[in-house]
């Protein structure tokens, strides 16, 4: 995965050679007449063997002249012919010296017989920090990627990167929160997608109060959404994945200090030396000063705990020679809530209290020496949840976890006749310890209607302390099979002991470069779920959900900083679990989901453009032989389009979003349980209504400005500027005679500002 | 549990507005609650089947239910008959006793739930009485107005301006329901509950309060209410 931008610094005047793939590099295509490497067997080491290469500038102009030297020797072995090309023979893994009058020294380690373009440069260009910018490719079709400073800019978000994923195609947008932990993409439910960062998974996405993301957008480097096909080194997903990468603190020392009318937080990063560096976040919820004044004073209802949340990141980098980084970091939150709907405090059948807190600590060790790459990392995971609902609702679980992994990339310039070959190898041990008690009602499930929320239910308990390991391996090879062509093709095996499970997902994808700027690809995949979220984890009959899927994007970037995907995708879903007539989970569902996706992205000066279309249909049969029905989360339609310009003090953003609204199960009927004193709702026909379309104008203004030492910007986000209120569900009187419309709200406005000392 | 939070907060701070008929609302039609006397029965004893009723008129009314019928388990589907307008459920013997609970898969000695859909015209509930266990219903021994006994009065009066508190002896494991069709309740689910009288409230009607355990035992006591 390549950064948007890369930032190469110049550290030592003596690196004057950079390498750089032709994709990311701004460098001109080599002339007809440069020699092509043919692709003889790899030679043993020591083997003197022919090696061609090109030399150029840093604007990718060839550098004719240059002398070519084999280190050791006395003499030049070859000089650079009028397109910068020459041809040396020297053994594999031997160093060639790059001289020429006008340039600093370049060197280039020989790994095979075609080498990496051989950057060079001026004297001038040594001492200083040179940005080469290139949109980096998407990690699979359709897949689409926001970095830092886009997630800031995005109107309607406040900045967040868990609202900000609304605005890529293929993610239900629907103004309730769905799921703990996942979005919903592609016509599948929130726990059939995972959110990992840094490669690891996180057990909550966002805060309890206030839905903000549990990481702040300022210690994100990028995020990456993978809406299918996703790499074999990822699993428990059979959707698709978000990844987050978080970043190392900047070399220069800087506080930031942050306060807006959910939250306020403290950034400090810099360097520790010459080579560390640190990046500390802290962050906590203001939105229980605000939420009290809020609440009417003849509302019925006591705050015990005012509802508040806390979260943390650490990151620590050391670069230990220079292939060798450590990374050392810890993510974790903390979030409470506590509320009587009553105003007697001791009321303790109408107590809700909930507690999630979680703490992640990864150290990781990233190397890179010659064509071999890779990391090992160790990560632990304490997560902890406390739930009281009423008098006999209690979730109590404990589930620390530690995984280790490792992936080791080999890269060969030719190998088996294959050019730029990539192979990979890796696994990982999820290894947790289960210490859950709980007694609650029946989870409902995706596609049952309306159901009744019955807090004297408890009729689910489970009290066990348990092992849960789970193993996986995967291995890939990537190579170009032709000029045009590029395949990776890989499988990820896993073995799910609690559901003594073992299941291999070959993945693979091909693309074909068609012109310079038109690009193909076709990828298929199986992907697996394991039946681990919330109560799914008390069966141990239950089995992984699986998919299925195909995906087939056109890639065209007309002009530097452009790009529009376009892509169509076909998902068949099986062995989906649902509650079977004795109450127990199976694996009796099917589901499938197809549609396309369109995503443009522009890029340049001080503009930033995204516009995303989806167009999906998503359906369920819930046992063999049972009607087709609509998936719950099924959107046919959504639109977002949104510009950002950015000047010297002020960024001015706008975003318009169109989406239909989501299938619902009207209520037809009611029973009366005389001995709960619940009415039990009698659905009809499952989603077989839906609630209508919404769409709105979201406005964002920044501004920034100097104050003595002190960098300070202010934000002012709008959501639906124009108020539009669309009905997005409906809530129903107790006896399900009566229902009214919850409608969106009609105008969000979000006040920050920011200081960088 | 997430949904829970955001709904309440929705609730509360921007959607408040719903005008939904409310659970304590007693001048609507429905069934408030369905009572079997005894709610468990041994071998050849008999249980009685009613009901408490709400009116849109606000008047609670107890009757028998218009049509019943066992509809678990399905073996002991004969043991309820209509007798002089009064449904009334038989236990069968020990033997069937023992049968339906090997129908249920319920442990040996286990209290065997009988299911029976009660309905009128409008409206259907299900209650769930007991065989191979004797158990009662409660009694309501008290209620009290602002701390002073009005188990026997015959109408009970509330000052207009002021909230008043109505309380039932109750143990946290039973359910409360009070409901009425003069004020506006608050608690209405908690053994103490809050009357205030709000300018558009009604203010004469009826009060009630129901009392169930958790073994399946209800009792309920009605009042004309009226605030002055």
């Amino acid at each position: 995965v390549l950064n948007p931008t890369t930032t190469i610094k110049l550290l030592r005047r003596c690196a004057a050679v950079l390498a750089i793939t032709t994709t990311a590099a701004t460098a001109q295509p080599p002339p007809a007449e440069a020699p092509v490497p043919t692709a003889p067997e790899q030679p043993p080491l020591g083997e003197a063997i022919v090696v061609v290469g090109r030399v150029i500038d840093a604007l990718g102009k060839p550098v004719g002249g240059a002398t070519i030297t084999i280190e050791g020797n006395t003499e030049p072995s070859a000089r650079t012919s009028r397109t910068g090309a020459f041809e040396v023979r020297a053994p594999v893994g031997a160093t060639l010296v790059v001289e020429s009058k006008a340039f600093g020294i370049g060197i280039a380690t020989v790994t095979g017989p075609a080498l990496d373009e051989i950057v060079l440069l001026t004297e001038e260009q040594l001492g200083e920090t040179i940005e080469i910018s290139s949109e980096a490719p998407a990690v699979a079709p359709g897949a689409a990627r926001l970095d830092r400073q886009e997630l800031q800019r995005v109107p309607g978000t406040g900045g967040d990167m868990v609202r900000s994923l609304t605005v890529m195609p293929g993610v239900v947008n629907v103004q309730l929160p769905i799921g703990y932990s996942g979005v919903v993409i592609r016509g599948s439910s929130p726990q059939d997608s995972r959110v990992f960062v840094d490669d690891f998974d996180v057990p909550v996405l966002f805060h309890t109060i206030g839905f903000r993301a549990i990481v702040p957008a300022e210690t994100i480097e990028s995020l990456d959404f993978v809406p299918g096909g996703y790499d074999v080194a990822y699993g428990g997903a059979s959707s698709g994945i978000v990844l987050l990468k978080t970043r190392a603190g900047s070399e220069t020392r800087s506080q930031q200090a942050e306060l807006s009318v959910i939250d306020g937080g403290l950034i400090a990063q810099g360097g520790i030396g010459k080579h560390s560096r640190y990046m500390f976040a802290l962050r906590r919820s203001t939105i229980d000063v605000v939420l009290p004044s809020l609440i009417p004073d003849d509302a019925n209802l006591t705050l015990t705990t005012l509802p508040r949340y806390w979260d943390g990141q650490l990151r620590l980098d050391h670069e230990l020679g220079e292939k060798v980084r450590l990374t050392l970091s810890a993510l974790g939150t903390d979030d409470v809530v506590e509320l009587l709907g009553s105003s007697q405090e001791d009321a303790d059948s109408k107590r809700f209290y909930m507690s999630t807190r979680f703490l992640r600590t990864t150290g990781s060790l990233r190397f890179k020496d010659g064509p071999w790459s890779g990391y090992f990392a160790l990560s632990a995971l304490l997560p902890q949840t406390k739930f009281d609902f009423g008098l006999h609702q209690r979730i109590r679980s404990w589930f620390p976890t530690v995984t280790p992994r490792f992936e080791v990339v080999r890269t060969e310039a030719k190998a088996l006749g294959l050019a730029n070959v990539e192979w990979r190898v890796g696994a990982e041990a999820l290894i947790s310890h289960v210490d859950v008690d709980l007694a609650i009602g029946r989870e409902p499930r995706e596609g049952e209607g309306m159901t009744v929320a019955d807090s004297n239910d408890a009729s689910v308990k489970f009290n066990e302390t348990l092992w849960n390991p789970t193993f996986a391996a995967w291995t890939a090879v990537a190579a170009d099979l032709s000029p045009r062509v590029r395949a990776n093709f890989g499988a990820r095996a896993e073995a799910f002991a609690r559901n003594e499970e073992v299941a291999l997902s070959p993945r693979g994808e091909v693309q074909v470069k068609l012109a310079e700027a038109w690009k193909l690809r076709f990828s298929a995949g199986a992907f697996r779920r394991p039946p681990e979220y919330q109560s799914e984890f008390l069966s141990k009959t239950a089995k992984s959900e699986r998919s299925k899927q195909l995906i087939a994007g056109v890639q065209w970037e007309p002009l530097q900083g452009a790009r529009i995907q376009a892509s169509a995708y076909y998902n068949d879903r099986s062995m989906l679990l649902r509650y079977g007539a004795d109450g127990e989970l199976e694996n009796t569902g099917r589901g499938t989901t197809y549609g396309g996706e369109l995503v443009g992205t522009y890029r340049v000066g001080p503009w930033f453009g995204w516009l995303s279309y989806s167009l999906s249909r998503s359906t369920r049969v819930d046992a063999p032989g049972a009607m087709e029905r609509l998936f719950d989360y099924d959107q046919p339609h959504s639109l977002n389009a949104a510009v950002s310009w950015k000047g010297k003090r002020w960024t001015f953003g706008g975003r318009f979003q169109l989406y239909s609204g989501l299938p619902y199960t009207p209520v037809v009927g009611n029973v009366f349980d005389s001995d709960k004193n619940v009415y039990v709702p009698i659905n009809g026909e499952i989603n077989s209504e839906r609630a209508p379309i919404h769409h709105q104008l979201d406005l964002r203004v920044d501004y920034a400005w100097k104050w003595g030492p002190v960098a300070l910007s202010a934000f002012l986000d709008v959501q639906n500027v124009y108020m539009n209120e669309s009905v997005v569900s409906y809530f129903y009187s107790f006896d399900y005679t009566e229902r009214a419309p919850f409608k969106s709200i009609p105008i969000i406005p979000s006040l920050g500002l920011r200081g960088i000392f | 549990m997430r949904a829970v939070v955001f709904l309440i907060l929705v609730a509360l701070t921007s959607a408040c507005d719903l005008d939904l008929v409310e659970v304590w609302e007693l001048d609507h039609d429905r069934v408030i609650a369905v009572r079997a006397t005894p709610p468990g029965i041994l071998a050849g004893q008999t249980s009685e089947i009613d009901a408490l009723l709400g009116n849109s008129d606000g008047s609670p009314v107890v009757t028998a239910p218009v049509t019943a019928v066992i509809v678990s388990p399905p073996s002991l589907a004969g043991m309820l008959a209509l007798e002089d307008g009064r449904w009334i459920v038989t236990a069968p013997d020990d033997a069937a006793i023992a049968a339906a609970r090997a129908e249920l898969r319920l442990e040996p000695a286990a209290p065997v739930p009988v299911v029976i859909d009660v309905g009128w015209p409008a409206y259907t509930a299900t209650k769930t009485i007991v065989l191979g266990e004797e158990r009662a219903n409660p009694t309501i021994a008290e209620m009290t107005v602002d701390g002073t006994s009005a188990l026997a009065a015959s109408e009970i009066v509330v000052d207009r301006t002021a909230k008043t508190t109505l309380s039932v002896p109750a143990t946290e494991e039973d359910r409360v329901a009070w409901l009425s069709s003069c004020g506006t309740l608050a608690d209405f689910d908690l053994k103490t509950a809050f009357m205030t009288v709000e300018p558009d409230d009604p203010i004469a009607g009826s009060l009630a309060v129901v009392l169930r355990t958790r073994d399946g035992g209800v009792a309920w006591k009605t009042w004309s209410i009226r605030a002055e």
